[in-house]
């Protein structure tokens, strides 16, 4: 949540600028400005006004447009909640078994591993680049760390290091050939996405490596601290360094430069293959973090699992954008709608659907967010145009 | 044309235009009538509502209620307005940011507007394409093959490539009106001639036009009458016979300006800032060029003549082949933007938005691109300085915002390229390279740009300017060297006149 509350500061901030001039209600539209900076209604004012510094005009916006984009920017928190209440009051079995905190913390637990998968995918997709390969690298590193405790015997904390910095290897490969190669990364990580399924067929003959896994590590995985599952503690984390990398250091303004504008940020200083290559790897890392919480979640190094992660990861990145910094990916929107995927799938379950639903819903998600997100962004074109008509805009070269 | 004056009927009629943005009145209750056949010109400083009023009558932008237009005998209501009605009413445009698709052939940029011909069982007709393709090229003499990418081109020819498709289907037809927002913005000065000959021609067989532009000698030669806006609102609709530019910068800016471009004012040294020796690659085959420290050099150079490759190579952002590089005394080798940055050069490319804007990102970030690293200290990104830094940059340059958490691309054309402006005098640069800094700027801020640049010159700063219009460059450079043949034919020193730089520039004088 800590980005509703930056966002809530922006804006008060934003009404602090004005307030000297104009009234301290942004409703009150009929309130002239004691001393109006421009002209914004009647005749043109003082010779020199076209050259003096413009001070931000007061924002003024009706109750009723005010409380529309409130509720857009709300909207995906809304939804979780209804979801919530129709599971709770759903009644008989499912209400009883939803409404457990034993069912919450599994929530969480799950959750936890496709949350980090999430955030971690954010610094690639932000720099405008796409990783299909992550739920795959997420499976690599859990079946790898697995065998390297089972087959190799690797202490704990070296089995866990192996499983993060094989993901990043990974990914950092995929960052490396498409900047070098200059392949779009769409076919490079579907590429490696499936050179792993591969691997992973080959190195395990489709069993699952249940031996030798440390037990803490599988405690750590099962057990809670103050009500809410450890891996769960971990997800928090990732959440926190995510945000602060994206949003409070120079690497995280290269990446949205660079997926602004990529001529652009390179005309700014930007070194943009080396900030790809690196974005990528730290993707790839943090899909083997979620991998080794997959491992002690689930206490085996399961071959299949991995690749069903993919979709689920980009489908809630996408959802995300559009709540609280609404047409931009953004951590609190991408972890609402991690647990609004989580939710409705187990509610679903609950409910006595198959379990087909995952696959299922998992779909509709992805459509409908980037459906939503092409609707709001053609609602905000209409609202304030700023070039043709056409979708061509968006791609326009020429000077003005 | 003389005779469609007395003609009472008018091409174009707005009445009671108005457009609110964020609850703000960027265009206010507009009236305006152009006259058949007449080049009517809309002026104003930037931000005063000229593109709003431009994409209204497009339908691309709804209007607040209560409009009305009439163009010829149509007559509609401004919400009922859309782009198919304007176009059927014979309205054609060319807005200030052009929508051409860079990835396709300028033969399939015509066609999007017009249509594809046909062949048998409904195929493109592509020989017919080209052919006509080929055809309008030569008469808008744009040397480039009709298959051709557009992004290939640069952006010059991408403006009259866009200018041309607005133009293809109207070469007899004498209703409906042209409308050109900033035609002439990223043209050079011979191109900017050749397209205003073709502009009175149209004129001449009976077409209205109506354009935007902030080159007011331009718009005193072409234009017989210009509305002026200030702040969304009209201030006046005067005949250009008879107006001075003097009067008309007053009508714009609201008082005389006495002085477009600053004097220089500071001692330059022979302290060489920037020595060049033998520099090539690309067009240019061995540039020997010295910057003195605090001087502005002017480029003088013709379309294609490597002005921009010039200034490229110098920031890290072109390959060079050979020469040597020797700023502040000390050997420069730049392999890409952040090793100059680091020199201590800054560059304002010349295509903003291909090369310059982040979209989508609010203005304060757009200022401080490239500086990001220096708010950050101790692991904490000071929000609070770059705030601070970019409030100073918006009313140190005017840029007009309603708050520099608006996304730039809310902004008017002018503003962008202030912002772009500002992203780089900011940092105090040692050798500042800048390509066309002032197109689409109103000439209130450009005169103010060039103050800020003389600032900067007296903090130590040194500029290599390239302009293409030779008033601009030849008022605020201390010395203009021209280049020719890919190399410097000669330097003029102060005072620098306008013609003998047009002239040295198409000459073949001096060149090997
Ligand atoms: N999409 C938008 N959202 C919010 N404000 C906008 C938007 N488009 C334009 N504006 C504002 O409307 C005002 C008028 O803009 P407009 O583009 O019409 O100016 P202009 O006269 O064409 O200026 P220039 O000479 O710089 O091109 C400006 O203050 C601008 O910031
Ligand atoms: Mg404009």
């Amino acid at each position: 949540m800590t980005r509703a509350v930056n966002r809530l500061r922006t804006k008060l901030s934003v009404d602090e600028v004005p307030a000297p001039r104009a009234a301290e209600d942004p409703d009150a539209v009929t309130q002239p400005p004691a001393e109006p900076p421009i002209v914004v209604v009647g005749p043109p004012m003082s010779p020199a006004d076209d050259l003096t510094p413009e001070a931000p005009r007061p924002r003024r916006r009706s109750a009723g447009t005010l409380a529309m984009s409130v509720f857009r920017q709300y909207s995906l928190p809304i939804l979780l909640v209804v979801s919530v209440l129709i599971y709770s009051l759903w009644g008989g079995d499912v209400s009883s078994t939803f409404n457990t905190s034993a069912n919450w913390q599994n929530i969480a637990a799950s959750q936890a591993v496709s949350g980090v998968l999430t955030l971690g995918i954010l610094l690639t997709l932000v720099s405008g680049n796409f990783d299909l390969s992550i739920g795959n690298i997420c499976g690599l590193s859990s079946v790898m760390t697995a065998a390297a405790y089972s087959h190799w015997h690797f202490p704990l904390v070296v089995g866990i290091l192996f499983g993060i910095v094989l993901g990043g290897a990974v990914g950092g490969m995929n960052g490396f050939l498409s900047t070098t190669l200059r392949v779009d990364p769409f076919i490079i990580t579907l590429g490696t996405a499936s050179i792993i399924l591969g691997f992973i067929d080959w190195y395990t003959h489709g069993q699952a490596i249940i031996n030798g896994i440390p037990g803490s590590l599988v405690t750590f995985g099962r057990t809670n601290f103050l009500g809410i599952p450890e891996i769960a503690w971990v997800l928090a984390v990732v959440a926190l360094l995510i945000y602060y990398v994206l949003e409070h250091t120079p690497y995280g303004r290269a990446l949205h430069a660079i997926g602004s504008n990529r001529a652009a940020a390179k005309l700014v200083g930007i070194r943009v293959e080396r900030t790809i290559t690196s974005a990528f790897a730290l993707t790839g890392a943090f899909a083997g973090v979620a991998g080794v919480l997959l491992l002690a979640h689930t206490g085996s190094g399961n071959p299949t699992i991995g690749p069903t992660f993919t979709l689920a990861a980009l489908a809630s990145a996408f959802l995300g954008a559009v709540s609280f910094k609404v047409g931009r990916l953004n951590v609190a929107g991408t972890l609402v709608a991690v647990f609004f995927l989580g939710v409705n799938i187990q509610g679903l379950t609950f409910a006595g659907v198959q379990n087909w639903i995952t696959e299922v819903f998992t779909g509709m998600t992805l459509i409908l967010a980037v459906a939503l997100a092409a609707v709001l962004s053609k609602e905000r074109k209409a609202k304030r145009p700023t070039a043709a008509p056409t979708s061509s805009a968006e791609q326009t070269r020429n000077p003005a | 044309m003389p005779s469609v004056l007395a003609e009472p009927r008018t091409a174009l009629t707005m009445r009671g235009l108005s457009k609110t943005y964020n609850g703000n009145l960027a265009l206010n209750s507009l009236f305006l009538q152009i006259r058949p056949g007449e080049i009517h010109a809309l002026l104003g400083g930037n931000g005063s509502g000229k593109s709003t009023a431009i994409k209204i009558l497009a339908g691309v932008v709804p209007a607040d209620p209560g409009g009305e237009l009439t163009v010829g005998d149509t007559v509609a209501g401004v919400s009922e307005w859309t782009p198919a009605k304007a176009h059927a009413a014979g309205l054609r445009f060319v807005h200030q940011q052009p929508a051409v698709f860079p990835e396709l052939s300028i033969a399939e940029n015509l066609a999007i507007g017009a249509g594809f011909p046909r062949g048998i069982a409904g195929r493109i007709d592509w020989p017919a394409l080209h052919a006509r393709t080929k055809d309008l090229l030569r008469k808008y003499q744009i040397a480039a093959d009709p298959k051709t990418p557009l992004g290939l081109l640069r952006a010059a020819d991408r403006s009259r490539v866009a200018i041309m498709r607005a133009l293809q289907d109207r070469d007899d037809a004498d209703s409906g009106v042209l409308i050109l927002d900033e035609p002439t913005a990223a043209l050079p000065d011979a191109e900017v001639a050749h397209l205003l000959d073709a502009l009175r021609g149209y004129a001449a067989a009976g077409q209205t036009i109506l354009y935007v532009s902030h080159r007011l000698d331009e718009v005193l030669s072409v234009a017989d009458r210009v509305t002026v806006l200030r702040d969304g609102v009209k201030v006046d609709t005067v005949e250009t016979k008879g107006l001075t530019e003097a009067a008309l910068i007053e009508l714009i800016v609201g008082r005389p300006l006495d002085r477009v471009f600053p004097a220089s004012t500071v001692e330059v040294t022979d302290d060489a800032a920037l020595v060049v020796r033998g520099l090539a690659g690309g067009p240019l085959r061995g540039v020997d060029l010295t910057l003195r420290r605090g001087e502005v050099l002017g480029i003088a150079g013709l379309l294609g003549s490597g002005r921009s490759e010039l200034l490229r190579m110098l920031f890290g952002a072109y390959p060079r082949d050979a020469g040597t590089l020797v700023l502040d005394g000390a050997p420069y080798k730049p392999g890409n933007p952040d090793a100059a940055m680091k020199a201590g050069v800054a560059y304002v490319p010349e295509d903003r938005q291909a090369d310059a804007l982040l979209p989508g990102q609010s203005v304060r970030h757009n200022l401080s691109a490239g500086q990001s690293r220096d708010y950050y200290r101790g692991l904490r990104f000071h929000h609070r300085v770059e705030r601070a830094d970019s409030q100073r940059s918006i009313s140190d340059f005017l840029i007009r915002v309603f708050n520099d958490e608006q996304p730039i691309e809310t902004l008017s054309g002018g503003n962008q390229q202030k912002v772009v402006i500002a992203r780089w005098l900011r940092r105090r640069p040692k050798v500042l390279l800048l390509d066309e800094p002032t197109q689409g700027v109103d000439v209130g801020a450009r005169s103010e740009i060039y103050q800020l640049i003389r600032k900067a010159t007296e903090a130590g700063t040194s500029v290599i300017l390239v302009a293409s219009e030779p008033e601009e460059l030849a008022h605020s450079s201390d010395r203009v060297a021209v280049l020719r043949g890919g190399r410097i034919t000669t330097i003029v020193s102060a005072p620098i006149d306008a013609h003998r730089l047009t002239e040295l520039m198409n000459s073949s004088e001096g060149t090997p």
